[in-house]
């Protein structure tokens, strides 16, 4: 049952990472993989605030949110010369970047040694020690997630991220300043990763910047692109099957880094083979 | 101590593997116009292939290195028959392209991770009896005059080649404009496909330099990729000079960077170049 709860919570990050990044992917059209460094910066946030500082843990996920925001605010202006292949490639050098810095910035992260002893949440006296009421908050977190990127897709400036992705020029001539629209998204969808980090960073109670890295992004860019891009429900459905694949290879009898080496395996192959027959992915409604 | 001549030395070789690894990257990018992220795992597949023939089977190690350089080629040939070629003639867009090379990528680099697990391991048999050779104060190993010399040798081959034989000026065509070039009557798939092997095995070769130099582990493929792609770009992307000058570049500027600073560094440093020469400079040194 413990075991359950555990993939539970890693599949609702790993969700919530993933509608936040279709974001910009799925309905701006922008090709991100630096989406991992956002997650790091809530991570760490959350991370060195609760390790040194007396401050819950509610309090250092705003803080987290508020230091992607900032850290998004200013790579997304760079980003916001570049699209397609160039975006891809400028964003992937971000993340590397921030990872050099999570591994550098020694006095701060500790480098490759990581900050252990992260406490887990507690508000209003309930304590979240429990791998059950973390299961609770981290679902909370996701419905919340959800429905608010449900609500920015469906409101007029969601419309506008979709005429963005199907032709910037033209709805550029209609007066739309489409570099103000491609940041505010590209913002909000990076304080929503930071949530995501904040709430990895408490589970696991142990962050190192090895969970950071460019592999990271292309795994989140994975499980949208499985799913559908442009579609909330698919991504779920993605991060589910990425996050249930190694367990299942296990459960036939690989032994575990053999395992984790076939998912990297099998959801590589995927990849290829939905771009060679399903551009838009399993339920996605729009073709990369 | 002066350290500066050590310092140029080690830009110099670290410019000469970038090098090989950029000039098949500039070919392959000449010929099809999408970033080819599949690239780095040939120098994995080159590295591992030697270590397989000549470590494991105990052939000769002139005749394993031969294979091991062909057989990346070959894989690169297939990858573009398998995937790229269908993914063109379906007129995909090239952000299709990158993901699905990115996909090859992940997977390919996978299935080394399990074949020869993910250890650290070294080509040279007596790393200690090594000739080495002073010039100017500073320390140059056989291995890495020959990395500098397979560089140079390289480059002055691929120019020859497509300034003095059909095949090259085909080759130049295709870069050129496909469409024309197919209406003069180039088969351009499959100088595509020929360019494909060329490119690959020069990368093939660099993983087996890179192999006898410091070492080879699966993931090797993707640092390597990632400064040959830098290299590419900041020298002018789809030129043969343009990535050797990108190369060293990147090697000098890199080194020198991390004059006072942790060499931990050295991968952001390179990125930050690559951004700026993207903001400044997005053509490269060469504009073509």
């Amino acid at each position: 049952m413990e075991y359950f709860i555990h993939l539970a919570i890693l599949f609702s990050i790993y969700a919530t990472l993933g509608v936040s990044l279709n974001l910009i992917v799925g309905y701006t059209g922008l090709l991100s993989v630096t989406h991992a460094a956002f997650y790091g910066l809530g991570a760490y946030a959350t991370a060195i605030l609760l390790t040194t500082t007396g401050i819950g843990f509610f309090l250092s996920v705003i803080i987290g949110i508020l230091v992607a925001m900032v850290a998004s605010f200013l790579i997304g202006i760079v980003l916001s010369k570049f699209d397609n292949d160039y975006y891809a490639l400028a964003s992937l050098g971000f993340n590397t970047i921030i990872f050099a810095l999570f591994l550098n910035w020694q006095s701060l992260t500790r480098g490759p040694l990581g900050i252990p002893g992260i406490s887990r949440p507690e508000l209003f006296g309930f304590d979240f020690s429990s791998n059950l009421s973390f299961l609770i908050l981290s679902l909370i977190i996701l419905v919340l997630i959800f429905y608010i990127s449900k609500f920015i897709v469906n409101s007029s400036f969601g419309r506008v991220l979709k005429a963005i992705r199907g032709d910037e020029k033209a709805i550029q001539v209609f007066g739309y300043n489409t570099a103000y629209y491609k940041l505010t998204i590209f913002v909000i969808s990076a304080g929503m990763a930071a949530v995501a980090g904040s709430l990895f960073a408490s589970y696991i109670t142990f962050v190192d910047p090895s969970s950071f890295t460019v592999f990271e992004s292309i795994f989140i860019l994975a499980i949208i692109i499985l799913g559908g891009l442009s579609n909330m429900r698919g991504v779920i459905l993605g991060a589910l099957f990425l996050i249930l694949l190694p367990e299942a290879l296990r459960f036939v009898g690989f032994p575990p880094d053999i395992a984790a080496q076939m998912r990297q395996v099998i959801y590589g192959l995927i990849l290829v083979l939905l771009m060679l027959y399903r551009p838009q992915g399993l339920l996605g409604e729009y073709k990369l | 101590m002066d350290i500066i001549p050590q310092l140029v030395l080690n830009s110099i070789i670290a410019g000469s593997i970038y090098a090989l690894i950029a000039l098949g990257f500039n070919l392959i990018y000449g010929a099809t116009k999408f970033f080819n992220l599949s690239h780095g795992v040939m120098a994995a597949i080159g590295g591992y292939s030697v270590f397989y023939f000549a470590k494991t089977l105990g052939w000769n190690l002139p005749l394993s290195i031969v294979i091991g350089v062909l057989l990346a080629g070959l894989i690169g040939y297939a990858l573009d028959k398998l995937v790229y070629l269908p993914l063109r003639k379906r007129k995909a867009s090239n952000m299709v392209l990158l993901v699905a090379s990115l996909g090859l990528f992940t997977a390919i680099q996978a299935i080394i991770a399990i074949l020869f697990t993910s250890q650290f391991q070294t080509l040279s048999q007596n790393v200690s009896g090594q000739r080495i050779y002073e010039i100017f104060g500073g320390v140059i190993t056989q291995t890495q005059l020959i990395i500098l010399i397979s560089a140079i040798a390289i480059t002055i081959g691929l120019i020859l080649l497509l300034k003095y034989t059909m095949f090259g000026k085909a080759i130049k065509a295709v870069s050129d404009d496909e469409e024309v070039a197919k209406i003069v009557g180039i088969n351009t798939n499959r100088i595509i496909g020929y360019v494909f092997f060329i490119g690959s095995a020069i990368a093939g070769l660099g993983g087996v330099l890179v192999g006898f130099d410091t070492g080879i582990e699966p993931t090797m493929g993707f640092a390597l990729l990632l400064k040959g792609v830098i290299a590419a770009i900041i020298g002018g992307v789809g030129s043969i000079y343009g990535a050797l000058i990108g190369a060293f570049l990147l090697g000098f500027v890199e080194n020198f960077g991390i004059w006072h600073i942790s060499g931990e560094w050295k991968d952001a440093i390179a990125f930050i170049l690559l951004i700026l020469f993207l903001i400044f400079r997005p053509r490269g040194i060469i504009n073509k």
